[in-house]
């Protein structure tokens, strides 16, 4: 496919899904001319793509899927405007992000990586980490006191299904799920506007996979707006899906309710090898 | 107790045949030290009768502009030697490397010299030359040590800073645990000299004195201060270099990407920077220099 192709393409998409969105209101997080160069190994450079176009609203879940290497965890470092060799404009309630500091954007348009790294010597001190950063420092005046507290984590943790992670133990005492889980839940707490999760549910079993999807509904309930990166079969959450493949973004029409159920049969017997395998390949991107 | 045993050539001669004997049997033994032994002992020899003869034409003439020129040279090696041994840092650390080390002399010299000995003339070369030296050894090393740690606990938190960046950290957040472990890596050996000092070594500068037959009681009072001095200083010329150089892991937007490693110092790099410290000179002697110095390193 040529430059100009994708270009068009995308640009058709977006019109498309701009006039599907409650007719042109302002949307709550958008991104324009997003393009991705990356330096080749042994130099030179690849443009993985070029010019693509995305918004997303509050209480949507968004479900982006494609090739390994099409460059999702890319686009989505994006917009968190994390990744070095990526450019674009971005904007949350139409204010443009150059307006916000670094540190207020990632607050509002919070990146979660695949890989969950827990930082502190317990699972309460990495829950607390971000409210230890000065960005928050402000904000905790407004809230409770014992917001930090041990008790109220436990509350909050309970009330996400997470009961049987000790707030005590050593991070990396967790098992991949669980650590998945209070990677999110850590995430969550912080009350992003946008959440962009990078294959959360990657090498988890079924159901840690399908508690993580739980939280990340609940969240979008909530007024957060969700894209995932996925490359699990559709479980019924998503309430839009975007195909990233050839340097193009575009809509694709949502599994019925059928399709979802056959998937999720077909996706218990494969199991989630083949998930993990694409996992790795992506880390590079 | 004014007395002191000089050592006449017979006991320089007698210290190389040691070496030598030592060289012939790890050379029996297949050890392949031999060479870089006798190697390094020939230019321990020079390197320290030629200090020895610098400083006594120094201290003869007793000028403050001899005195200031050669802690000068001193402080370009002092550069030199940091970056070559600071793998994994990045280049255009020059300056700031630089920088760090003038502050902290000059913090040693103002503090020791002039507040504490008080030497007459102030610029005394007995005193202020040592001083500077050890001043600048403990914290070549330090710094080495620090810049090296720094880079490579950043490349190695690749994951942590990103994960710290991404719920709104700022550079300065996500760089601390390696700042802080950098600065703990390069202070780790002062901090052990300082404990260590008196019961398992005497350090050289106090044997040196009673050697020279002064009283082990000034000897050691004049130790621990030096002692002191320079863990206080090594603390501050790492904490200078690493508050200016944890900027370099990130980019615009407070993105995490550090830099490649630099490859090492060469000759060419010190010439320019002498042409940058001092823009008057000549660039053809510098020039002829440097070509003669890869020429010899091409042999």
């Amino acid at each position: 496919m040529t430059e100009g192709e994708v270009v068009a393409q995308t640009t058709k998409t977006s019109t498309a899904t701009a006039t599907g969105a409650s007719g042109g209101a302002r949307h709550l997080f958008t991104a324009r001319d997003v393009t991705a160069v990356m330096p080749r190994r042994g130099g030179g450079e690849t443009t993985v793509f070029q010019g693509l176009e995305f918004h997303v609203d509050g209480g949507e879940v968004v479900d982006l899927t494609g090739p390994s290497g099409s460059g999702k965890s890319t686009l989505l470092t994006a917009f968190a405007r994390l990744n070095v060799y990526t450019t674009g404009s971005f904007a949350l309630d139409g204010k443009d992000s150059d307006t916000f500091t670094p540190q207020q954007w990632r607050v509002n348009v919070a990146y979660l990586p695949q890989t969950s790294t827990l930082i502190g010597e317990t699972v309460a001190d990495a829950i607390r980490l971000p409210w230890t950063l000065k960005v928050r420092q402000g904000e905790r005046a407004h809230e409770p006191k014992d917001m930090l507290s041990d008790a109220h984590i436990r509350a909050t943790l309970d009330r996400m299904g997470c009961r049987d992670i000790d707030l005590g133990r050593a991070p990396r005492d967790l098992s991949g799920g669980q650590a998945a889980r209070v990677s999110l839940a850590r995430t969550l707490l912080t009350k992003p506007r946008v959440l962009l999760a990078d294959e959360v549910d990657a090498g988890l079993d079924e159901e840690n996979a399908d508690k993580v999807a739980d939280l990340l509904k609940l969240a979008a309930h909530e007024g957060t707006a969700v894209v995932r990166i996925r490359h699990r079969a559709p479980d019924g959450r998503a309430t839009r899906m975007m195909v990233l493949k050839d340097g193009a973004l575009r809509e694709v029409p949502l599994p019925t309710a059928a399709q979802v159920a056959a998937a999720q049969r077909a996706d218990v017997v494969d199991g989630s090898a083949d998930d993990t395998a694409d996992g790795t390949a992506d880390e590079k991107e | 107790m004014e007395s002191y045993f000089d050592i006449d050539i017979w006991g320089l001669v007698a210290a190389v045949v040691m070496v030598l004997v030592a060289a012939a049997i790890s050379a029996l033994m297949k050890t392949g030290v031999a060479k870089s032994l006798i190697w390094a002992t020939a230019r321990s020899l020079v390197q320290l009768l030629a200090m020895g003869f610098i400083l006594e034409y120094v201290i003869r003439q007793n000028n403050v502009w001899l005195v200031i020129g050669l802690i000068a040279l001193m402080l370009l090696a002092a550069v030199q030697i940091t970056m070559g041994r600071a793998t994994g840092a990045p280049k255009g650390l020059v300056g700031i490397v630089l920088l760090s080390l003038v502050v902290t002399m000059l913090l040693m010299l103002a503090i020791v010299a002039e507040l504490i000995v008080r030497p007459k003339p102030w610029y005394a070369p007995q005193l202020v030359i040592p001083l500077t030296g050890m001043l600048l050894g403990n914290t070549v090393s330090a710094l080495a040590l620090g810049l090296s740690r720094f880079f490579e606990s950043m490349r190695e938190r690749y994951a942590e800073v990103n994960t710290m960046l991404a719920l709104g950290a700022t550079k300065w957040e996500a760089a601390k645990p390696s700042m802080i472990s950098s600065i703990r890596l390069g202070l780790l050996p002062s901090i052990a000299m300082l404990a260590s000092s008196g019961i398992v070594t005497i350090p050289g500068m106090m044997s040196g004195q009673i050697i020279a037959g002064k009283s082990p009681v000034s000897a050691a009072k004049y130790q621990f201060v030096i002692l002191a001095a320079v863990a206080a200083l090594t603390l501050v010329a790492d904490s200078i270099i690493i508050a200016l150089i944890y900027k370099r892991c990130f980019i615009s937007y407070d993105r995490y990407f550090v830099p490649e490693p630099a490859k090492k110092l060469s000759f060419k790099d010190l010439v320019q920077l002498h042409k940058s410290v001092h823009p008057g000179e000549k660039p053809e002697d510098a020039k002829r220099a440097a070509a003669k110095e890869q020429h010899a390193q091409m042999r």
